[in-house]
């Protein structure tokens, strides 16, 4: 069966603001329990697996947010979004598992690799792109040694060194030994990573058959692929046309979200989001329900399946047919957009899933 | 004899106290090695451990820092959300993380507990340990270290703006960060350091904050805290408490405490010692074979058999009231006790210990 997960709610979060609007307003940094408590549970009842809690110099910190919420919800998974550089492989160990203990093991991780340099140098690292996705696989070596209890825990790299090191907790989950660790980026260092130490390679959506060519080391490895979009769905198909084009012309209109993202392009060094950014300078449908309208309003996470929860629930499996098994998505507002996935295209995929099975 | 001269204003507020989490769930607390404590949480344990330490009229409780332990961060934040009032003292040793990332998340537990957490900065005790966290700087040196972490720190809480900074230990540059130190009171979150050594006495002097000191004799205290003293800075105790009606029943608790625990306990200890470049707890527990009482009410008996932290204040809750009171008048004015076990003592402390020491304030007013 494919997995889906959504972002989780920010806090002050509403209607169609954009990824870079968000960041410069004050109450994205601030958690607001509340709500996102109620996010989890309504993420939960429909039947999710996970929410995605981001990082960034503009958000609240994920690790400490996820152990806040582990506490008020049942069922969820936090996707703890995480990067090298930012603490000792063996503290974060400790958090993660510590988090893992607090929340009967709901916890896995999106390794991403920072995507501006500016913001990294805020936290001490002044690694370029290629490099930290090298000291992201010393990170992870590290980190895996202490939860498959190596003991001592001994590691000499580049970037780290431990020393006869030993933890007194141990990843807490009734399946897993570690987290699940769900590797970002469309780049080939992110591939070779996921390879190397991942277990999934997460990453934009390109047309199935692309998709599929770009997968294929991945799934020969042993290991998955995820896939993190967002989705702009409807009873039909003229109607989700009309919200998609609503949310444009509302981006163009009501905030100056292609500036600030295109700012934002000009000064990242991410591999996949200036490439999405490029794409949708020339192609609005990737495919016919695969739209890059929103792109350079929104991100490059704001690639969208766009139609009827038919035409939704059809695209999803041309992907799980191309070798994807689990999903970031996302929409606008985030939660009512959760809530048509969850109850209108959910169990479409579902009966989709079960008709290929008895084939 | 005192770290203010003449009666202040500083002097006219109340004593605080504090206690120490470390054991919660463990009611035998230090008396097994640090490979057989587990790491991972007790969450009923800790939720009762808040509860109890709330209903005794408690300020802070303090989340410890060791590789045998959860993490007192995530412990904190955890905790927050199952807590009223009780606020958290997390325990932090410079070098594990970037300072950017630090106050994130210390920010993050402060608008998720509104503003219920403090910092208790701690150099480390052991040096096998530190390498684990890839830490391999000396005791001095770790100083030099975590007195750049604070400065870093303290510039993203003082808020004018970008922080860069190009030292020895941390390098950043431009940061920002907009998740805010929330609380009623602060912008910051309190500051402790915890340590006897004359550079944890010179770090609480720089930082203005407040030193979380292990018990010594008289004289030996003050000496140490004299450079505090002319700075106007705070000082408080890491100690042990054994408080009961009388004096005898006090002396018959510390006793059977010593019955209960065994001669393994004894050999964890000295083991640790052996390998421990941690100042006060070294003197601690030198000092505690030599001698058993370092005054009428401070004892170290139990400290060979539960380690440093375990000198205690002993005597009846008035002999206690008026150490404390004591102390006070001595610029001691904060508390962190420990307990064997913690609730127990906790709930004595709350319900006779306190009140006879907001009484006698009642009277100096």
């Amino acid at each position: 069966m494919l997995k889906f997960h959504w972002r989780l709610l920010q806090g002050g979060e509403t209607g169609s603001a954009s990824r870079a609007a968000m960041a410069l307003r004050p109450e994205t940094a601030r958690p607001d329990i509340a709500a996102q408590l109620a996010f989890c549970r309504l993420a939960e009842d429909l039947g999710f697996t996970g929410l995605l809690v981001d990082i960034g110099a503009a958000k609240p910190d994920p690790i400490v947010l996820a152990s806040a919420l582990g506490l008020g919800s049942r069922t969820i998974e936090f996707i703890i979004a995480c990067r090298s550089g930012l603490q000792s492989p063996a503290v974060f160990a400790q958090q993660i598992n510590t988090l893992s203990a607090l929340s009967d093991g709901r916890v896995s991780l999106n390794v991403v690799a920072g995507h501006s340099p500016a913001e990294q140098r805020f936290y001490g690292d002044f690694l370029d792109h290629e490099e930290r996705y090298a000291r992201t696989a010393e990170f992870l070596a590290i980190c895996e040694a202490f939860w498959r209890h190596d003991k001592p825990v001994n590691y000499r790299g580049r970037y780290y060194a431990v020393e006869n090191g030993e933890l007194g907790s141990t990843f807490v989950s009734q399946r897993r030994h570690r987290p699940e660790l769900l590797i970002a980026g469309g780049s080939a260092p992110a591939r070779e990573l996921a390879i190397a130490h991942g277990d999934c390679w997460m990453r934009l959506p390109e047309p199935p058959a692309a998709l599929e060519a770009a997968s294929r080391p991945v799934l020969a490895a042993g290991k998955t692929v995820g896939l993190r979009h967002a989705i702009i769905g409807a009873r039909t198909r003229a109607e989700a046309l009309e919200i998609a084009y609503g949310l444009r012309e509302g981006a163009d209109r009501t905030t100056p979200d292609r500036q600030l993202e295109g700012n934002f392009i000009a000064r990242s060094d991410s591999t996949s989001f200036k490439a999405m950014y490029q794409v949708a300078e020339t192609t609005e449908w990737l495919t016919p329900v695969l739209w890059t309208g929103l792109v350079q309003s929104h991100g490059a996470p704001a690639i969208a399946l766009v139609g009827s929860a038919d035409e939704i629930a059809a695209a999803l499996i041309d992907f799980k047919h191309a070798g994807t098994s689990q999903f970031i998505l996302s929409g606008w507002p985030k939660a009512q957009s959760m809530q048509f996935f969850g109850e209108e295209v959910l169990p479409r995929v579902r009966r989709l899933e079960q008709r290929l099975a008895v084939a | 004899m005192s770290l203010s001269s003449g009666r202040s204003a500083h002097e006219l507020t109340r004593l605080r106290f504090h206690w120490s989490m470390s054991a919660a769930g463990d009611p035998s607390r230090a008396t097994k090695a640090r490979a057989e404590v587990s790491g991972i949480p007790d969450l009923k344990a800790h939720i009762e451990f808040c509860r109890t330490a709330e209903q005794a009229g408690l300020e802070y409780l303090l989340t410890a820092f060791g590789s045998h332990r959860p993490d007192a961060v995530v412990l904190a934040a955890a905790l927050g959300m199952v807590s009223d009032r009780i606020k958290f003292l997390v325990a932090v040793r410079s070098g594990l993380c970037s300072p950017t990332a630090f106050v994130q998340q210390i920010n993050t537990v402060s608008v998720l507990t509104g503003g219920r957490v403090g910092l208790n900065f701690v150099n480390g005790h052991s040096e096998r340990e530190q390498r684990y966290y890839g830490d391999f700087l000396d005791h001095d040196q770790r100083y030099v270290r975590s007195n750049e972490f604070l400065d870093v720190c303290r510039a993203l809480w003082a808020g004018r703006g970008p922080v860069s900074h190009a030292g020895r230990h941390f390098r950043v540059e431009g940061a920002v960060l907009n998740t805010p130190f929330r609380s009623p009171e602060r912008s910051a979150p309190e500051l402790y350091i915890g340590g006897a050594s004359p550079q944890a006495v010179r770090q609480a002097c720089r930082h203005n904050a407040c030193l979380l000191t292990t018990p010594a004799p008289a004289e030996q205290l003050m000496a140490r805290l004299a450079p505090l003293r002319a700075h106007g800075g705070r000082a408080g105790l890491i100690v042990g408490l054994i408080a009961r009606q009388t004096r005898e029943a006090a002396l018959a608790a510390a006793d059977a405490l010593l019955q209960r625990t065994n001669t393994a306990a004894r050999a964890v200890h000295r083991s640790f010692r052996a390998q421990s470049s941690s100042t006060a707890f070294a003197m601690t527990f030198d000092r505690a074979l030599e001698t058993e009482w370092l005054s009428p009410t401070l004892w170290t008996g139990a400290v060979p058999f539960l380690g440093p932290s375990a000198t205690a204040l002993l005597g009846s809750y008035d002999e206690i009231a008026d150490t404390l009171m004591e102390y006070g008048r001595q610029g001691i004015r904060e508390f962190l006790f420990l307990g064997w076990p913690d609730l127990d003592e906790m709930q004595r402390f709350g319900g006779e210990l306190a009140p006879r020491v907001r009484e006698r304030e009642m009277e100096l007013c």
